[in-house]
């Protein structure tokens, strides 16, 4: 072994301390303070945070800025898009027709014997053909797609034995394929039909202008002019309601349910929950029962005879017998969920030494058990949110929520389903509007159980 | 264990009549009792309704004669359909509901127990990242929306390749069931993994796995024997409230695939407000939920053996 | 000694990601296993001494964990490398392990005897009924009553004491060469404690098998062991025979916990007292001799790490004060006579 070497004999003196010991190289904190440090690390949890705050702020404050009635109907854009065209033409009020002065000539070689008589628009469109030898009447067809050779050639518009239409039924400024097909007497259709595609121009009567603000009433306009007819941003449903102020106040209707029905049954459910597990003993496995046979109630029936009771009729929200049943029949979830934490609470073992100490029940309560469950109460709220919400939309969708014309996010869905193959932004954004809120809770919660838990708190300093 | 079973299903009953009561006397609480009102459209039916319910005595009569009738599987007949019972409309559509239902639930457990496991193994990589993205917008979906979508998806489908090849709704051939089932069990699957997941990361860390790798067993063995086997059981808890999920699922998938199964009917009875159909179709659901319920729990306890032998 | 070590690790070295940097858990640990032979390894809790034998037996989890350094062969197996492919071959048949909670270490969904069977069905090839009726004779052997009925039940069936001795069973199973017992009796009542410590002396005479001890309990180190090693801050010591631990302390951490130990020994202060301070964080451990925050005899010298200092054959300490220079010879620690006489085996 060599030996061990030589040593600086200062390095023997007594070790110089400094003033303290060191002290912990990690500071310890309150447990309230260390979870909202680790929620505010989650980057997806405070998103979420910002997101719910958004949508609070787009229902609450949003329709004081975006002042539109969620139920007023826009006849003049009915079902368009966002962003879609919005111009519109000034035109002289309407005057009957009676089909194609004299003056007007067709030329016998034209392709077409179908022919626009005048220029088309939303006030009317006027079609003129040229009879046929073999035909007693015609048929008279509009196409919102080109008419193949297979295809249908559309909704039969009217039949008649003179040769000029005119077309005031729904119009709409798109391009239609007009079509007509000759009848012999039997009235069935014989030739082939001629089909014409008519451009139709979106016309409003000065008149219906300054009525409905888009001009002033000393503005001067001439026929022919073009204005801009009311904006909707995120475009107009089926009834013509403006799209962005239905989402802001469907919004309300579903975040309130969203948010207060578990509010309303969780405390229910606490106080439920705790006194059973506080009393204990027979009681307790006597109320748990109760809560058992509760549970199994069911859901759909209870809202139907609550709906019943409050006699909502149409034209009523039915947002309050929704939540009362929510309440009603949701409460004993939480009810077991803190009966429990109770229940092990009691055992543990600072409690008994509180108690030991002579401590008050109320200050027990208040000091040591509530602060413990307080976490799993809130994460549990958090993930009720989701669900609540989903409860109000699907009620909606089946037509046992809220009662037209309330708005609300699942209503929206189930009037926007039955026309996503043509117009598919009325089911979109109210769908995107509940899933982005479904999703922020959702993610929220998770942030919220991971920091709130202890035993997770624990783990990255192992 | 056989006591453990005897104790659920008298338990069972007593809920079961539990429901019944609550659903009796919340339906003739409603002001004008809709039994005994003039809504029930024609006077055949009024009559019978009145002979069948004992209209013209006093509640508690008519509740024991609704009990007597019920304890016979008598669950009434239908207030606007003329000679229809509830038991034929049960009998004819809830074959269908339960066929999807069946399916939804196999694709959801089995798919949730697969993917939770998967992503627990592949714990922060990029697996368990995309699996557990794609379960989040499965959470956060509202069913008739994936619904409607999956819809609009099988019809574009069918004009990309210019022939029917999934039809967009009805029912009878596989073809009908395979996307309903998937849209029906898509949620519970989300669900189901998510729970799957946490319960599998908290199984991998436990004593016990600790020990079996210390017993030198393989990967395969230990995964098999003592991780998956133990981290099934909260999920097997959960199934009676994702059978309960389905269920009520199913009334929108019904409605936007139009299968005619129960939920459908169902719907339709709450919209036209047929209350003899709605009070003995809740009661059937209910007891089938909580049939369904003893049945999981009696599957726990054969899984778990604390259960099965204390108590 | 004159034979070779079963098992002999040099210098290990294992650390943990955390939050921010990395615990640096046990910091180069050197020591040899010999046939029929209890080691202890003694220390305060996050010392390291779980650690040491969890990362030879692979059951670290990683990441986080982390070996960084060293080696260790256990009858020429490289235990470090070989931890994945041949680790099975290893784990349960050349070495077993028993831990301190036995509640929670049985799986709760496997009956008793299925349990022990597996470990010989998978080692040693046997049928799924050979397996069990072996499993209810190793249980009988642990001391288990009635171990055919036993054999059938589940964890939860059983008391804490015969769990311990079910865990036993199975690690006796296949007739490992060394037995790890981590803290085997920590969570059991002190009567249930003395018949588990005499149930792992009886089988290590009946099976010459090697025991390595972790335990903070000197009470179960003076029963059981033949050499021990003191562990603290993720290093070891001091090292020594059971003698040479008890009666012959040298390092100022040793005689600390004996001081913290009650005790008849009439040299020894009739009070007990408490080491001053709490263990380093291994976050960031202290520079030098990891003891010297709460060491009453630190010199500036303390601030680099001492060598081990060889006193007899088997008896080393890790400190300073055992320099041939150092004036200070604190009465209670025991110095070796005359200078540089043995070597250290483990330097």
């Amino acid at each position: 072994m060599t030996p061990p070497p030589a040593l600086d004999p200062a390095l023997l003196t007594p070790l110089q301390r400094e003033a303290q010991e060191p002290a912990m190289t990690r500071p310890s904190l309150s447990y309230w303070a260390d979870a909202w440090r680790q929620l505010r690390a989650n980057r997806q949890a405070m998103a979420s945070l910002m997101l719910i705050l958004m949508l609070v702020v787009f229902s609450t404050l949003g329709p004081v800025i975006w002042n539109v009635d969620p139920s007023s109907q826009d006849l003049d854009q009915v079902g368009i898009a966002p962003g879609a065209d919005r111009s519109v033409t000034l035109w002289q009020p309407y005057r009957p027709w009676s089909g194609p002065s004299d003056s007007l000539q067709y030329s016998a070689d034209t392709l077409h014997q179908l022919t626009l008589a005048t220029s088309a628009n939303t006030q009317a469109v006027r079609l003129a053909w040229v009879q046929q030898q073999d035909a007693s009447a015609y048929r008279v067809y509009r196409n919102l797609y080109p008419v193949s050779e297979v295809g249908s050639l559309g909704l039969p518009l009217a039949t008649l034995k003179t040769d000029s239409f005119e077309d005031r039924l729904d119009l709409s400024p798109t391009r239609y394929y007009y079509s007509i097909v000759g009848l012999n007497s039997e009235g069935q259709e014989v030739g082939t039909p001629s089909t014409i595609a008519v451009e139709v121009r979106r016309v409003i009567t000065v008149e219906n202008a300054r009525a409905r603000g888009l001009l002033g009433q000393d503005e001067a306009a001439e026929i022919g002019d073009r204005i801009n007819l009311a904006l909707h941003p995120l475009g107009t449903d089926y009834l013509g309601r403006d799209m962005l102020a239905r989402l802001m106040h469907g919004g309300r209707v579903s975040l309130f349910i969203g948010l207060f029905a578990p509010l309303g049954f969780m405390l229910l459910g606490i106080v439920y929950g705790s006194v059973a597990g506080f009393i204990g003993g027979n009681v307790d496995q006597l109320l748990m029962r109760f809560a058992d046979f509760v549970v199994a109630l069911p859901f759909l029936l209870f809202m139907i005879l609550l709906k019943v009771l409050f006699g909502i009729g149409p034209g009523e929200s039915g947002i309050w017998p929704m939540l009362l049943a929510m309440v009603i029949l949701l409460w004993p979830a939480p009810a077991r969920l803190v009966r429990g934490q109770i229940l092990q609470l009691r055992e543990q073992g600072y409690v008994d030494a509180s108690r030991l100490l002579g401590t008050p029940t109320a200050y027990l309560i208040g000091r040591h058990m509530l602060p413990n469950t307080l976490g799993v109460i809130l994460v549990t709220l958090t993930f009720q949110v989701p669900g609540a919400i989903f409860t109000e939309a699907f009620l909606s969708f089946i037509g046992m929520g809220v009662a037209p014309p309330t708005p609300s996010w699942g209503a929206m869905c189930n009037e926007g389903i039955k026309s996503m193959l043509t117009r598919p932004h009325e089911i979109l954004f109210p769908a995107l509007l509940i899933s982005a809120t479904v999703l922020a809770f959702n993610l929220l919660g998770d942030g919220l159980r991971d920091a709130l838990d202890a035993r997770m708190r624990g783990s990255d300093s192992a | 264990m056989w006591k453990y079973t005897f104790k659920r299903i008298v338990l069972g009953l007593v809920t079961i009549w539990f429901i019944a009561t609550a659903t009796f006397f919340a339906m003739h609480s409603v002001p004008g009792d809709p039994l005994s009102s003039d809504k029930a459209t024609s006077e055949r039916i009024r009559a019978n309704l009145e002979a069948k319910y004992g209209l013209d005595q006093p509640l508690l009569s008519q509740y024991f004669i609704y009990l007597g009738n019920l304890a016979k599987g008598d669950l009434g007949i239908s207030f606007t359909q003329e000679n229809r019972s509830v038991n034929d409309i049960i009998r004819e559509h809830f074959p269908i509901s339960a066929t999807l239902g069946i399916l939804a639930l196999a694709f959801a457990a089995l798919g949730g127990i697969l993917w939770g496991a998967l992503t627990a193994l592949y714990r922060n990589r990029w697996p368990d990242t995309v699996i557990m993205l794609l379960v989040i917008l499965g959470i956060s979906a509202p069913s008739f929306v994936v619904a409607a979508f999956s819809q609009y998806g099988i019809v574009n489908l069918n004009m990309w390749a210019g022939t029917n090849i999934l039809p967009v709704g009805g029912w009878g051939s596989v073809g009908h069931m395979l996307i309903p089932a998937a849209v029906l069990g898509l949620s519970t699957m989300a669900y189901l993994t998510r729970l799957m997941r946490s319960s599998m990361l908290e199984v991998v860390n436990t004593d016990y796995v600790r020990t079996a790798t210390a017993k030198g067993l393989p990967p395969a063995l230990i995964f098999t024997r003592h991780q998956l086997r133990n981290a099934m059981l909260p999920v097997i808890t959960v199934l009676g409230p994702a059978i309960a999920g389905i269920t009520t699922g199913g009334f929108v998938v019904e409605i936007v695939f139009a299968i005619p199964g129960l939920g459908r009917f169902f719907v339709e009875a709450v919209q036209q407000l047929d209350y003899t159909v709605i009070m003995g179709t809740t009661v059937f659901y209910g007891a089938f939920l909580v049939g369904m319920v003893i049945l999981v729990d009696i599957v726990y306890g054969v899984i778990d053996p604390r259960v099965r032998v204390d108590q | 000694m004159s034979s070779s070590p079963l098992l002999s690790v040099r210098d290990l070295r294992v650390d943990f990601a955390a939050h921010g940097g990395r615990v640096q858990a046990v910091r180069g640990v050197s020591l040899d296993v010999h046939r029929g032979q209890t080691l202890a390894i003694v220390g305060e809790s996050g010392c390291g001494k779980s650690v040491t034998v969890q990362s030879l037996m692979g059951l670290i989890p990683t990441p986080p964990g982390r070996i960084h350094g060293g080696s260790a062969t256990l009858m020429g197996h490289d235990l470090l490398a070989s931890k994945m492919i041949d680790g099975q071959d290893i784990r349960g048949r050349l070495v077993s392990m028993i831990f301190q909670d036995p509640m929670s270490s049985l799986n709760p969904t496997m009956n008793i005897g299925d349990q022990i069977a597996e470990t010989l069905q998978v080692h040693k090839g046997l049928s799924h009924a050979d397996a069990f009726r072996r499993a209810i004779e190793l249980l009988d052997m642990s001391k288990i009553p009635e171990a055919g009925r036993r054999a059938k039940q589940y964890p939860f069936e059983f008391s804490g004491g015969m769990l311990q001795r079910a865990m036993i069973a199975m690690s006796i199973a296949c007739e490992p060469a060394i037995l790890i017992a981590d803290e085997p009796t920590t969570a059991l009542d002190v009567t249930i404690q003395a018949q588990i410590l005499d149930l792992l002396k009886e089988l290590q005479a009946e099976t010459g098998m090697a025991i390595v001890l972790i335990t903070h309990d000197l009470g179960v180190v003076a029963r059981m062991a033949d050499r021990v090693l003191v562990m603290y801050a993720g290093e070891i010591v001091e090292q020594g025979s059971v003698d040479d631990i008890f009666y012959r302390s040298a390092h100022p951490y040793t005689l600390g916990l004996r001081r913290a130990m009650p005790s008849n020994d009439p040299q020894m202060s009739q009070s007990l007292l408490a080491i001053e301070g709490s263990p380093p964080d291994l976050f960031d451990p202290p520079k030098g001799c990891g003891y010297h925050p709460r060491c009453e005899h630190a010199m500036q010298a303390c601030l680099e790490s001492p060598p081990a200092y060889g006193l007899d054959p088997g008896h080393s300490s890790r400190c300073w004060l055992h320099h041939e220079q150092t004036s200070q010879r604190p009465d209670a620690l025991y110095f070796q006579s005359s200078q540089g006489a043995d070597h250290d085996p483990l330097g």
